[in-house]
C-alpha cells in the first residue's frame, strides 16, 4: 500500500465516522426536541400510528434527508481532495483511485447511490410541496414513491456496481 | 415523550432576517434542482455507464478534453458546495440554539467549503492547462 492510499483510507475512515456521528447527532436531537428517537421504547406506539397521522413519515423523511445530506457532503469533501491529486500526479491519483474498485469502496458507493437518490428525489418532493401547495396526504403519497424508487434504483445500480467483484 | 422540551430556542431574537432566510432556501432549492441532474449524471457516468475501476487518470484526461464535461464539472463543483454550505448553515442553526455559537460554526463550515472550492477550481484549471 502506498502512502497516498494510506492517507486516503484514513480520510475515508474519517468520512464514515462523520456519517455515523451525524446519525447520532440527529437521533439525539430528535429525542430532545421532537418526541423521541426512532429506535426507542415508543417504537411500537409509533408503528401503531394510523395512516391519518401522516406527519410521522414526513418527520422521518426530514431526518433521513439531513443524514444523507451530511453523508454526501462528507464524501464530497474527500472526493474533491482525492481528485485534486490528478493535477499533482496522474500516478498518485491512479494509486488512490484503484481503491474505488475494491469491495469495501463499492459497497460504500452503493450506499452513496441510495443517499444521492433519496436526497435528490426527496428534495424535489419538498420543492413540489411548496411550488404547488400540496397537502400532507399528497406529500406522503409522493414520499412513498420517493422511497420505493430510491430503493429499486439502488438495487438495480448495486447489481451493476457489484457485478465485477462478484463475478471475479 | 417525557424528555420533550420547548421547541422555542433559548434566544428569541431572529438570528437571520426573513429575507436572509429566504435567500438561503432559494439557494438550496435552485442548486438542488441543478444537482439532481449534475450529481446523478456524474454518478451515473462514473459508476453505471462506466465501471468505476475504468475511470482512472486516462478516463479523466479524456473527459476533461471536452468543454462540455469541464463546464459540467465546474457547475457541479460550484452548485454542490453552495448547496452544502447553505444546507449546513441550516443544520447548524437547528442544532446550536445559541446564536453566537451557531455563527462561529457556520463561519468555520463556510471557510472549509471555500477551501474545498479553491482546491476544486485549482484542480480543474491545472488539469486543463496541463493537458492542452
Amino acid at each position: 500500500m502506498t502512502t497516498a492510499q494510506l492517507v486516503f483510507l484514513s480520510a475515508f475512515t474519517a468520512v464514515n465516522v462523520a456519517i455515523v456521528a451525524s446519525v447520532v447527532m440527529v437521533v439525539r436531537e430528535a429525542r430532545r426536541v421532537d418526541g423521541g428517537a426512532l429506535w426507542s421504547r415508543t417504537l411500537l406506539w409509533r408503528l401503531g400510528r394510523l395512516p391519518s397521522e401522516r406527519t410521522e413519515a414526513n418527520r422521518l423523511a426530514f431526518y433521513a434527508h439531513r443524514v444523507t445530506g451530511i453523508a454526501i457532503f462528507a464524501f464530497l469533501a474527500l472526493h474533491i481532495i482525492d481528485v485534486s491529486l490528478f493535477a499533482i500526479s496522474a500516478s498518485i491519483y491512479d494509486d488512490v483511485h484503484d481503491l474505488y474498485g475494491t469491495v469495501i469502496m463499492r459497497l460504500f458507493e452503493c450506499g452513496l447511490l441510495f443517499a444521492l437518490l433519496f436526497h435528490a428525489l426527496n428534495g424535489l418532493r419538498l420543492i413540489a410541496i411548496d411550488a404547488w401547495d400540496l397537502g400532507s396526504a399528497a406529500a406522503t403519497k409522493i414520499l412513498n414513491v420517493v422511497v420505493v424508487v430510491s430503493l429499486l434504483a439502488t438495487l438495480a445500480g448495486s447489481i451493476v456496481i457489484l457485478r465485477p467483484v462478484v463475478a471475479a | 415523550m417525557s424528555t420533550r422540551t420547548s421547541a422555542t430556542p433559548a434566544t428569541s431574537t431572529p438570528r437571520l432576517s426573513r429575507v436572509g432566510q429566504r435567500g438561503v432556501y432559494l439557494t438550496i432549492r435552485i442548486t438542488g434542482v441543478m444537482l439532481a441532474v449534475l450529481a446523478l449524471g456524474h454518478y451515473g457516468l462514473t459508476h453505471i455507464v462506466n465501471d468505476v475501476a475504468e475511470t482512472g487518470s486516462t478516463f479523466v484526461t479524456r473527459r476533461w478534453s471536452s468543454g462540455l464535461w469541464i463546464v459540467w464539472d465546474a457547475l457541479l463543483l460550484g452548485s454542490a458546495l453552495l448547496h452544502a454550505m447553505a444546507g449546513m448553515a441550516n443544520v447548524i442553526r437547528d442544532h446550536r440554539p445559541d446564536a453566537r455559537s451557531a455563527g462561529r460554526w457556520i463561519a468555520i463550515g463556510a471557510g472549509g467549503t471555500i477551501v474545498l472550492f479553491i482546491i476544486g477550481v485549482a484542480t480543474l484549471t491545472y488539469s486543463i492547462i496541463g493537458t492542452s
